[in-house]
């Protein structure tokens, strides 16, 4: 390896910068199909439906209870073993592909759990308040419970997309050359691995403080008519505490509020 | 006019409600008082629709519900000719004071948007929050909570409006001025029907007056009658107790509400 | 559809060879980083006059930065940092003489210790600071207010995050496969590569994470419904 210089971290940070598209495609591609699977995995949990509500527990427990690590390898590796006997050609579709979708289906798990909690956050009086000025049950979840419910859950989403963008990092393993696998080959070709990496966590530490201010203007538009209540600012405090993503924020409200 | 003929509602094994009558004319107040576990709010509920009775046949207006045999759409309807002021307000949260009240008249009634707002400006003002407009709940008393809870239900100008138990989750110094307000939209003729336990209250505002126990009306008559000459003698124990627990004022009040938040 | 469950036996039975060593991966980054972020969460509510930014700065880089960069940071700068360190003294040491995944606790550890930091802290600060007063009020020393008070309260309103930190871990711990240490993920990659069998395998290895997250929430669950019977009214 060579003697540490750190002219290094300033000659790779560019370099890098050169593909952080790639991170944000993983990113965003993984929001989308997360929120699009959320929605579909929540609602038979919301809404009681026998049956297709056990598949939706078991979907989040699999997605919430094994490694992102194993589920990218089981569905980069798996996937075309496994609808091969259907006829059917994977070995084509480019690795990035299976990446974001894999991605996608891991945070659709976590935001299905933040979708259903932060519905189910909602007072019920809300509900009752507009069935009573004469809303429709359409009505009254589009305009009072959906708008609160997003009060609630853009702080949790928020710990969910930093998340998800550190653990993009892991892409590298399969192959693709986001942020991280660049430090790596810049690394092996320079033999200055420790100012790659430097490099590279200083451009993750940055990239998380962006996102953590945009959702925090998010959320106070948001909350901006429930900034004086204590529980959604003990919320906030809470969702920093917890390394694995998940909805604990509202999970506390809840119990609160039955209390 | 509104009324209730045959209201019966079970929550599984337990009736609530056992084949409840009442008559509402047009311009009248009607106080509900009762025990906890009455069936007094439950009744309020129903009319409303927010609990669905097992049977009877509701009607206001020109409208009539039979409960048996109920549609959705006979339900939305049924819900527009009554507006309901909550034990808690329920105030939409994520909206102003003014959004709040102009929420049912742009949503349901498709009141042009300018029109709502000059509306519930003035109902506004008519219950004291005249420069409240902007405030969120949040940031309200909980006296002035509820006078917006009132504005909202006035603005929609229903046929009567159903007040569940106003003052009961307020401090003691926030119940005089929701009262007041009760009181002069009550002087302008506005059909109502409370449940509450503010007895003198009901004797100062109230036309006619039921007394409920274990899902049926015990006994119903003047302020008058009901409160100077009980003829039952479960009324006049409820009275007594009631009278009782006033006089040994709010220590005993607050002891009750701690229960009930834990049951 | 083709998965040989008869190989995905077989390759469970091998896989369990290396759970203890991700269990020991996990439970050194737990433990130590509980100790580590116990004394930067002090650090963080007594506001230790230059310790504090220091701390503060600590928390930011760490949890916004990804854990695999720990690892990697450490895995090429310590060894680097030892050397020149032991040149400079004299020394004869060498890190290549340091087992791989003490490398893999140390970075697990100080990513571990960011999180539990902002845990500990939320607890106590969960605490209404009325039961401190009351235990004063009773005549308790802070020392006894804060064991027989405080703690307890904090721990009960931690127990959630704290279970979620012990399975983040438990799922991180696959990462330390990128420094060569064998623990369930690169057992089930030299399983599947060696059998030419990848979905039985990496299945195989997710249903044993599977599991043990779900015995860590289940046991997590009982705690949670003991001590908040102990507890009760405390914490709500």
């Amino acid at each position: 390896m060579a003697p540490f210089d750190v002219t290094y971290i300033f000659l790779f940070i560019p370099k890098l910068l050169s593909t952080i598209g790639v991170t944000f495609v993983i990113v965003g591609g993984a929001i989308v199909i997360g929120v699009i699977v959320g929605v579909i995995v929540a609602l038979p949990r919301l809404y009681h439906v026998p049956v297709v509500k056990r598949i939706s527990q078991v979907y989040v427990s699999f997605f919430r209870g094994t490694p992102i690590l194993i589920q990218l390898f089981l569905i980069y590796y798996g996937l075309p073993e496994l609808v091969q006997g259907l006829g059917i050609n994977l070995s084509k579709v480019p690795v990035l592909y299976f990446v974001v979708f894999t991605y996608g289906l891991n945070n659709a798990a976590f935001f299905s759990e933040t979708i259903r909690a932060s519905v189910t956050a909602v007072d019920r009086g809300q509900v009752e308040a507009g069935y009573s000025i004469g809303m429709t049950g359409w009505q009254s979840l589009r305009r009072i419970v959906l708008p609160q419910a997003l009060g609630i859950a853009v702080p949790v989403a928020a710990n969910l997309v930093i998340a998800l963008l550190k653990d993009t990092s892991l892409a590298f393993s399969l192959g693709v050359m986001e942020l991280t696998g660049k430090a790596q080959s810049l690394g092996t070709i320079t033999q200055h691995f420790i100012e790659a990496y430097v490099a590279l966590a200083v451009i993750y530490l940055g990239v998380s403080i962006a996102l953590e201010k945009l959702f925090g203007v998010w959320e106070r538009r948001l909350l901006r008519y429930d900034l004086a209540n204590h529980r959604l600012r003990d919320a906030l405090l809470w969702r920093r505490a917890s390394f694995r993503r998940g909805g604990d924020a509202i999970g506390m409200g809840k119990e609160e509020m039955s209390a | 006019m509104i009324r209730l003929s045959q209201i019966s509602k079970s929550f599984g094994e337990v009736q609530v409600l056992k084949g409840i009558d009442l008559t509402v004319k047009t311009g009248e107040v009607v106080a509900i008082l009762g025990p906890s576990g009455s069936g007094k709010t439950t009744l309020l509920r129903c009319v409303n629709y927010l609990e669905r009775p097992d049977d009877g046949v509701i009607t206001i207006g020109d409208f009539s519900v039979r409960c048996r045999e109920v549609g959705k759409r006979d339900i939305h309807q049924l819900r527009q000719k009554s507006a309901m002021v909550f034990q808690h307000y329920n105030l939409f949260k994520h909206k102003t004071a003014l959004e709040n009240v102009m929420e049912g008249l742009v949503v349901v009634r498709k009141t042009p948007v300018d029109d709502a707002k000059k509306r519930s400006i003035e109902f506004l003002k008519k219950v004291g929050l005249g420069d409240k407009l902007d405030s969120y709940p949040s940031q309200l008393s909980g006296g002035q909570q509820q006078r917006v809870g009132i504005a909202r239900a006035l603005a929609l100008n229903p046929e009567i409006i159903l007040f569940d138990e106003p003052t009961s989750a307020l401090d003691p110094e926030l119940v005089g001025e929701v009262l007041e307000v009760i009181r002069e939209i009550a002087k302008e003729g506005i059909t109502m029907l409370i449940v509450t336990h503010e007895m003198g209250f009901a004797k100062e505002i109230a036309n006619h007056v039921l007394f409920m126990d274990g899902g049926n009306v015990v006994e119903e008559g003047s302020p008058d009658d009901i409160f100077n000459n009980p003829k039952e003698e479960r009324t006049r124990q409820f009275l007594q107790r009631l009278s009782r627990e006033v006089s040994t004022h709010s220590s005993i009040n607050l002891v009750a509400t701690g229960d009930e938040n834990h049951g | 559809m083709t998965i040989d469950l008869g190989f995905m036996w077989t390759a469970f039975i091998q896989l369990l060879s290396a759970v203890p060593v991700t269990l020991l991966i996990t439970g050194v980054s737990v433990v130590c980083g509980f100790l580590i972020g116990a004394v930067i969460a002090l650090i963080r509510m007594n506001r230790v006059p230059i310790l504090h930014p220091i701390a503060v700065s600590y928390v930011t880089f760490i949890r916004g930065t990804p854990m695999l960069v720990h690892l990697l940071l450490i895995y090429y700068g310590l060894p680097m940092l030892i050397d020149a360190v032991a040149k400079e003294v004299g020394s004869g040491f060498r890190a290549a003489s340091i087992p791989m995944i003490d490398f893999v606790f140390l970075a697990f550890s100080i990513t571990s210790s960011a999180y539990m930091a902002e845990v500990i802290r939320s607890g106590l600060l969960a605490v209404d600071r009325g039961q401190l007063e009351a235990a004063h009020s009773v005549g308790m020393t802070t020392m006894q207010a804060m064991y027989r008070i405080v703690l307890p309260q904090a721990f009960a309103a931690s127990l959630p995050n704290l279970a979620n930190n012990v399975i983040g871990m438990l799922h991180g711990s696959t990462l330390a496969f990128t420094v060569s240490v064998v623990e369930i993920m690169a057992k089930a990659q030299i399983v599947a590569s060696t059998n030419w069998k990848f979905l039985e395998s990496y299945l195989a290895a997710a249903v044993i994470f599977w599991g043990l997250t779900v015995l860590i929430e289940k046991a997590t669950g009982l705690l949670e419904a003991r001590v908040n019977l102990y507890n009760r009214g405390g914490v709500a």
